[in-house]
């Protein structure tokens, strides 16, 4: 499978709800092409069709500590929808996946990194453990995307 | 009597955060609160010290629905108080951005938002599961509107083309051009989502509403005209405060909005098309014959169908105005800047959105008032259930929730918009 589509969702005025965001820029600056979104769940569908290969990062509160991460494997197991933040009409990633789901839509490979967060207000910093967990993600994302590139050109 | 808290905590498939509290005593009404606890959004606020010129790209960002609308609003508003005349070109640009806005918006709201309701889903996650290929239409029509955007508007969300004056960039014919096949397909689909929604069974549900919408001498209005009622309101748009109020409500963020002596009254499309059937396009009409929906239309829960039936008209409408266009000489003109105050009102997809502007000899703003639909809508929300729940109140109460939530729904509400919305609760005592 060819280089995977990376999208990182969030806002990033709403404390650690800028995860997924904070994530592609650490990925940029190592050279990485990745994606930024507001997590919209129906404009999400679009920036993924046609991609055989998605990796797909966003802040979740599933009530484990913040910055803990979770992996999902989207195309083996549906999507918890409580854990992720909605957006838009409630309809985010998870609601997204689920949809492309019913409808034949998703990606072959399509991994959701959960970053776990707590404060969503206005106007917040991302907590300390979530800035971490972003670089930890960022480091796990790097590694497959250049273990995919040796592959590709070995 | 027992009574009985019918509570919705957090109302889904509308835009924004609110709830409904209905409380009953028996098949007694005590208390409908529609709650909209988005915070504040203090946009009029942000825009005093503004220059005028970044009025509409500030107010864009109210909505990611309905950018369009607000864009349309600021410009109309500011160019009345400056004597502005736009390119007769640039004024069909300005009605086709808004078309591909109806288009997804109004696309969004029936597939995705509202028609569940009707079908008996959760949510259109659960209807894609049986019905695949409606909900498939659903969102290519959805994309066609937004392309339709993106072509006009630079980008599909938040677009960045239009300024006082005209549009920073115009498109050329050829690329509006190329969205024709995608439009012809969409106005079948159109045609085909208002036979489809027809087909739904309505609760028997009629009010004596006072449709409140644009009206224009020669066409469906989107960006122009008087603001008329079916019970006698006739005005200019620049004397709408004079006849129309805000009040703050306790339980909610968003100011409801009045007509002075008469109280609530509706706007969206059961008020335009109601008001304006005749202007509309052929295949339009003709779709609303065929689906025995001719106006006057008084049920609010057939508004589904009528959004279809504007679905349509946007299709045709922006087929013929691609047909028509000719690039503008110049993408905009001038706009001379000098102290004024000007008002506007144009037809956003859930209906009317008042913008005022008060500005300096420097083009400072100094006030700023913006009236979006869900606010006026609001007060003729709770009223339409203060009327149905009597009529459903021996029902269960998760069916009675269902449909306070449809009802609620029959509004398309946009609650971020409206809090300058939704959770539900019914009390039975």
């Amino acid at each position: 499978m060819g280089k995977p589509l990376i999208i990182g969702c969030g806002n990033p005025d709403r404390g650690d709800d800028a995860a997924g965001l904070l994530v592609v820029k650490r990925l940029r600056s190592m050279g990485i092409a990745a994606e930024e979104h507001s997590g919209e769940g129906l404009a999400l569908m679009e920036a993924w069709s046609g991609a055989g290969s998605v990796i797909l990062i966003d802040a979740v509160v599933t009530g484990a500590a913040p910055g803990a991460i979770s992996v999902w494997d989207a195309r083996t197991a549906p999507v918890s929808r409580g854990a992720f933040r909605a957006s838009t009409h409630s309809f985010g990633a998870a609601e997204a996946v689920e949809l492309a789901r019913a409808l034949d839509r998703l990606p072959a490979s399509l991994t959701i990194y959960g970053i776990e967060g707590k404060n969503f207000e206005r106007g917040a910093r991302p907590a300390p453990e979530v800035l971490a967990a972003v670089e930890e993600v960022a480091q796990r994302i790097a590694e497959q995307v250049q273990s995919i590139t040796k592959e590709v050109e070995g | 009597m027992a009574a009985k808290t019918i509570k919705v905590d957090y109302l889904a498939r509308v835009e924004g955060e609110g709830a409904l509290h209905v409380k009953l005593r028996g098949d007694r009404v005590e208390d409908v609160k529609l709650r909209i606890f988005e915070p504040p959004r203090l946009f009029e606020a942000f825009l005093r010290g503004r220059r005028i010129e970044e009025a509409p790209d500030i107010t864009a960002r109210i909505c990611g629905i309905c950018p369009v609308a607000y864009q349309m609003s600021a410009v109309h508003a500011i160019e009345r108080a400056l004597g502005v005349t736009v390119d007769p070109a640039v004024r069909l640009l300005r009605r086709l951005i808004y078309c591909g806005e109806w288009i997804e918006s109004h696309a969004l709201h029936v597939y995705m938002l509202h028609a569940p309701d009707f079908l008996g889903y959760e949510d259109a996650i659960e209807m894609a599961r049986d019905h695949k290929e409606t909900v498939e239409q659903g969102l290519r029509l959805k994309k066609i509107g937004n392309d339709l955007m993106a072509v006009l508007g630079g980008r599909e969300i938040h677009p960045i083309s239009a300024c006082l004056g005209g549009f920073y960039r115009v498109p050329s014919k050829s690329e509006l051009l190329a969205l024709v096949e995608d439009l012809k397909w969409a106005l079948e689909a159109s045609v085909a989502t208002a036979r489809f929604v027809a087909g739904f069974e309505f609760p028997d549900f009629e009010q004596d509403y006072e449709f409140v919408a644009l009206s224009h001498p020669d066409e469906y209005p989107l960006n122009e005209g008087r603001l008329v009622s079916n019970k006698g309101l006739d005005i200019d748009v620049s004397e709408y405060e004079e006849h129309f109020f805000e009040q703050h409500a306790k339980h909610s963020n968003a100011l409801q909005s009045q007509l002075r002596k008469r109280g609530s009254y509706l706007v969206g499309p059961l008020a335009r098309y109601n008001l304006n059937f005749s202007k509309l396009t052929p295949i339009a009409q003709q779709t609303a014959c065929e689906c025995k929906a001719e106006p006057p239309c008084l049920n609010p829960f057939k508004s589904i169908v009528v959004r279809a039936i504007e679905l349509v008209f946007a299709c045709e409408e922006a087929l013929r105005i691609i047909d028509e266009y000719e690039p503008p000489a110049a993408p905009r003109v001038d706009v001379p800047v000098r102290a004024g105050a000007g008002q506007a009102i144009t037809e956003a997809p859930r209906g009317i959105l008042y913008h005022r502007y008060e500005f300096d000899g420097e083009g400072t703003i100094r006030s700023a008032k913006i009236v979006p639909p869900t606010s006026q809508n609001q007060r003729r929300i709770e009223d339409d259930l203060w009327q149905f729940v009597p009529r459903i109140a021996a029902r269960p109460v998760e069916e009675i929730t269902w449909r306070c939530e449809q009802a609620v729904r029959n509004y398309d509400p946009c609650i971020s918009c409206a809090t300058h919305f939704l959770r539900m609760e019914i009390v039975r005592e």
